[in-house]
């Protein structure tokens, strides 16, 4: 991520930073522990938008794949969390 | 006498020399027509791949620049020669990928496309050429490979791969490479690679970005480990409605064959748990680490669900291709055509024309009596064109001296978001705008090139 400032910095990819017209942006106050699930859905909550990709998405935390469920995730200053969603053209 | 004989043995010599010319046409002739690929246009089974043992001197000099390479070396290059690779898809990720596999001397490539070359694929198939447009690509790929290597066996297929050929097919070959464009068959390719347990070196762009992953490769996972539903299809953007800058592709292709070499070669693949992203706008990569193989996976897992082939088209809900599908949405009497919307015009009857596409498409070509407001901004209200709106509608009424309803035809590229337009626009008619007669011009702009205006152009 190019921010320094403190929080999580968010990057989105293809679809989604179409979706979010960002292609990175900083979150800060988030929990240092919450579910994955809870992450996504603090997303939503900032971008309705990505709803469109639920199901169908690659969520990433300091670039490891996380599955969107019940799983706890930790997040600190300067972590990175990544929106993939797939591509299919060629 | 001596005149005659001169004279005899000078036309001798022409004839000889005719001779020499014809069996040298001849030669060339035959050579040429042993040179022509046979087009395949169903799964035949192949001989096996002959091993070489040894390089010749001519092998040692084409690939002398490699062999220097002690990631690779003669072992390298040997292995090289007997691996076979398919490559499902000869467009802007397979023409690069087959390109370079032949330069490098794979053993044999499969090189399958159920299409036609045509002038909008130029920018990014860059095996293709102009003379070559209308051509089966598979064999136009094939040409062009065995204009640069033509010791590497090349097999066109011009055919779709589906559900009752992907195995046979499959299983003939050493690696696979997903370079298609649609995600019925991203589906089809994984699931027969996982059935017949061949590595799948997989990569697709669109726009300004790429993704590239290794599948079913070393205990990694598969593309249904990854993404074990479809998306809905109308959240999937393809090439030809999104768009895609030619180099992206190309990027993304050349780094297929930098896995595919490594893996054929025996130095292994480094994408084998890992989602690789390339953002061409920033010129950034990033590399996700997968989690492995997952044992609920329905293809790979512990316990399939799929343990053969199923119909993609069905389980996706969409056409194993990325040619625009049309919607039917409107009923007949909420449409016209092209020509009805000519002798509308040529009647000066008062009317709105409302183009819906995006501004980038708009500043391609437009109907010049239009005024554009993008879907998009319908879809979200954006008060500033609503506005516009409103005043355009409220300008016809006063035109219209009769009263009734004010018509308000919508038209987009190919007549699929004018539709979706014309729903919302009868959902707003009445309320948030003056009460309007709203349909939509099916086939769009270009239908309106193709059979009203032929010098409007195509895209």
């Amino acid at each position: 991520c190019n921010c320094c400032c403190p929080g999580v910095c968010v990057l989105y990819f293809a679809r989604s930073a179409e979706l979010t017209g960002l292609k990175e942006e900083q979150l800060v106050a988030v929990p240092t522990e919450l579910s994955s699930r809870d992450l996504w859905g603090l997303l939503l909550q900032r971008h309705p938008r990505l709803s469109l990709l639920q199901d169908h998405v690659v969520l990433a935390i300091r670039q490891q794949f996380v599955a969107i469920g019940d799983q706890l995730v930790s997040l600190g200053d300067g972590d990175e969390v990544a929106v993939v969603p797939p591509l299919s053209g060629g | 006498m001596s005149e005659d004989v001169s004279c005899l043995k000078a036309q001798l010599e022409e004839k000889e020399r005719e001779i020499a010319a014809l069996k040298n046409k001849l030669s060339l002739l035959e050579k040429s027509q042993t040179l022509v690929l046979d087009l395949h246009d169903k799964v035949t089974p192949l001989t096996p791949l002959r091993a070489k043992h040894a390089l010749s001197n001519e092998d040692i000099m084409r690939y002398s620049r490699q062999l220097l390479l002690p990631d690779l070396g003669v072992r390298g290059q040997l292995n090289l020669s007997k691996t076979s690779v398919l490559i499902v898809g000869c467009g802007g990720l397979g023409c690069p990928l087959a390109q370079y596999l032949a330069a490098a001397g794979i053993g044999r490539l499969g090189l399958l496309d159920y299409d036609e070359v045509e002038l909008s694929n130029l920018h990014r198939q860059v095996l293709h050429g102009e003379e070559n447009q209308g051509q089966a690509k598979a064999l136009s790929a094939a040409n062009a490979v065995r204009r640069l290597n033509s010791t590497v066996e090349c097999v066109p297929y011009h055919l779709q791969l589906s559900p009752e050929n992907a195995l046979q097919l499959i299983q003939q070959y050493d690696i696979v490479a997903d370079c298609s464009d649609n995600v019925p068959t991203r589906y089809l390719v994984s699931d027969a690679c996982v059935l017949s347990g061949k590595p799948l070196v997989s990569a697709s762009a669109l726009r300004m970005d790429g993704q590239l992953t290794v599948y079913n490769y070393r205990g990694g996972p598969c593309y249904r480990c990854l993404y074990p539903a479809p998306p809905p299809p109308e959240t999937v953007t393809n090439c030809s409605d999104g768009g895609v800058l030619g180099v992206v592709p190309g990027i993304m292709g050349c780094f297929q064959a930098l896995e595919v070499i490594k893996i054929a070669s025996g130095q292994g693949s480094s994408f084998g748990q890992q989602l690789l992203m390339f953002d061409a706008q920033d010129a950034r990569f990033r590399s996700i680490k997968l989690r492995p193989r997952q044992a609920g996976c329905a293809v790979c897992g512990e316990e399939p669900s799929v343990t053969q082939l199923v119909d993609y088209e069905a389980f996706c809900g969409s056409a194993a291709t990325d040619k625009c599908q049309r919607l039917h949405l409107l009923s007949r009497d909420q449409r016209i055509t092209a020509q009805d919307y000519k002798s509308i015009l040529d009647d000066a009857g008062p009317h709105l024309l409302l183009d819906v596409r995006p501004l980038v498409e708009v500043d391609i070509c437009h109907l010049p009596f239009s005024l554009n407001i993008p879907l998009s901004s319908l879809e979200e209200r954006k008060s500033e064109h609503l506005q516009l709106l409103r005043e355009r509608v409220g300008q016809l009424k006063r035109q219209m001296a009769g009263g009734g309803r004010p018509p308000v035809y919508v038209i987009c590229k190919q007549g699929n978001d004018s539709q979706k337009a014309v729903q919302l626009l009868e959902k707003m008619s009445g309320s948030e705008l003056d009460h309007v007669t709203v349909k939509d011009i099916s086939g769009g702009l270009m239908a309106w090139a193709r059979t009203v205006d032929p010098t409007f152009p195509q895209y």
